[in-house]
């Protein structure tokens, strides 16, 4: 995926001194303003400034950005460094619109960053579905220049004259295979999109593709690709079904443990009260005879 | 030659060695569980929290029999320790005023 237009600051300096953006890079990707602050800049800069290429590439490519489309690793930088501000000022609604469209599996309260780079793996061209301010949100985050208030044609208009002629042809040929396989194993009916619990957020930015048919997955990934992903998700299905069961059993047997250890408490409680009844039996006893002992000893002894 | 009670100096020797032994291992054993359950781990904060639900669970009504005699055991105890105290006092006045009487009708 490449971005519209490839910020080529002079330098990186301007970069790691300071944490607005302004000053050095050139005008953004969208007009969209910045209002939201990001995470630390300047520090961000220069952290990404000790990485090695290869790294700043892979890192681009989870935020939508091509970084073969970027002659050094300092125009890297600066362009990650305005699509993070470009994702900050990015309405979260519109993204959850994306996230939830997309079917990607994250939470609802996941960062924008992390909602941004999920929407970054999306990518399909069947954009039905998706509402106006989404498809400006996937627009700007495939590297349109999409202002936000555009009518949805136009959005998709923009989206489809980016894809390419040799990637268009290439997805038709995809899309073909999957209506061949579809009808050779069959489709089924994919399920309502949820998004993760809030305890699976760690498992969030694991790979899943979208959910849809095998027929749109073949088109988006290819043959191959759209198989491994059904047979990966019927796995992680089979998989998740075991979790579950092993999660009821666990349960069960923690359950099983706290009645033991609150029947333990109890023996223990009673026992500890027997041995101290005991003791104070004892006592009693021993007092008593020594009253009677003393009464003895005061009254006729010694008289 | 001093007048020792053996049956008195059984009961005080006894009293005493017990008292400050169970003390002793009382506070030796609240001292251990205190110091482990007083650590920052994780697992040990989560503990401590289990302790402290299963103290509240904890039913007065499962041991109101044994709690009830064990008061009673105590009560008990505390008139028999104020009975001795005044039948040693009754002793101590009577050894007196026999002593005096004796010395006067000489």
């Amino acid at each position: 995926m490449s971005t519209g237009s490839s910020p080529n600051p002079a330098d990186i300096t301007a970069l790691t001194t300071t944490g607005s953006s302004s000053s050095s890079v050139p005008a953004p990707v969208t007009s969209v303003p910045s209002t939201k602050p990001t995470a630390p800049l300047s520090g961000f800069s220069r952290q990404l400034a000790d990485l090695p290429r290869a790294e700043l590439e892979h890192l681009a490519e989870e935020y939508g950005l091509d970084g073969s489309d970027f002659k050094t690793p300092q125009h890297l930088i600066a362009a990650l460094h305005e699509r993070r501000q470009l994702i900050a000022a990015m309405d979260r609604d519109a993204m959850l619109d994306v996230i939830r469209w997309g079917r990607r599996p994250v939470t609802a309260n996941a960062s924008n960053e992390l909602l941004a780079q999920q929407i970054a793996k999306i990518k399909t061209m069947r954009f039905a579905g998706l509402s106006q301010r989404g498809l400006a949100v996937l627009a700007q985050m495939r590297g349109l220049p999409v202002q936000g208030d555009e009518p949805v044609p136009h959005i998709v208009r923009k989206l489809k004259r980016q894809e390419g002629l040799f990637q268009k042809l290439n997805r038709k040929r995809r899309a073909m295979i999957g209506g061949w396989v579809s009808s050779l194993i069959g489709e089924n009916d994919t399920q309502d999109y949820k998004f993760l619990p809030a305890a699976e957020a760690a498992k969030a930015t694991t790979e899943s593709k979208r959910s849809g048919t095998i027929k749109e997955e073949i088109e988006e990934s290819g043959l191959l690709g759209g198989l491994t992903n059904r047979i990966k998700k019927s796995a992680d299905s089979y998989v998740n079904q075991k979790l579950d069961e092993i999660e009821a059993r666990i349960d069960r047997k923690l359950d099983e443990i706290d009645r033991r250890l609150a029947e333990w408490r109890d023996k223990e409680i009673a026992n500890r009260l027997r041995i101290l009844k005991i003791t104070l039996w004892a006592s009693v006893i021993v007092g008593a005879f020594s009253l009677i002992y003393s009464y003895i000893k005061v009254y006729f002894v010694a008289n | 030659m001093p007048d020792v009670d053996f049956f008195n100096f059984f009961r005080w020797t006894l009293g005493t060695v017990v008292t400050i032994y169970a003390s002793i291992i009382t506070a030796q054993s609240m001292a251990g569980w205190y110091t482990w359950l007083a650590g920052t781990d994780k697992h040990i904060s989560m503990i401590r929290r289990y302790v402290i639900v299963h103290g509240l669970r904890l039913r007065f009504l499962t041991f109101w029999g044994d709690v009830l005699i064990t008061i009673l055991l105590c009560v008990a105890f505390m008139l028999l320790f104020r009975a001795h105290t005044i039948v040693n006092q009754i002793g101590e006045s009577l050894h007196t005023n026999v002593h005096r009487i004796i010395a006067k009708s000489r």
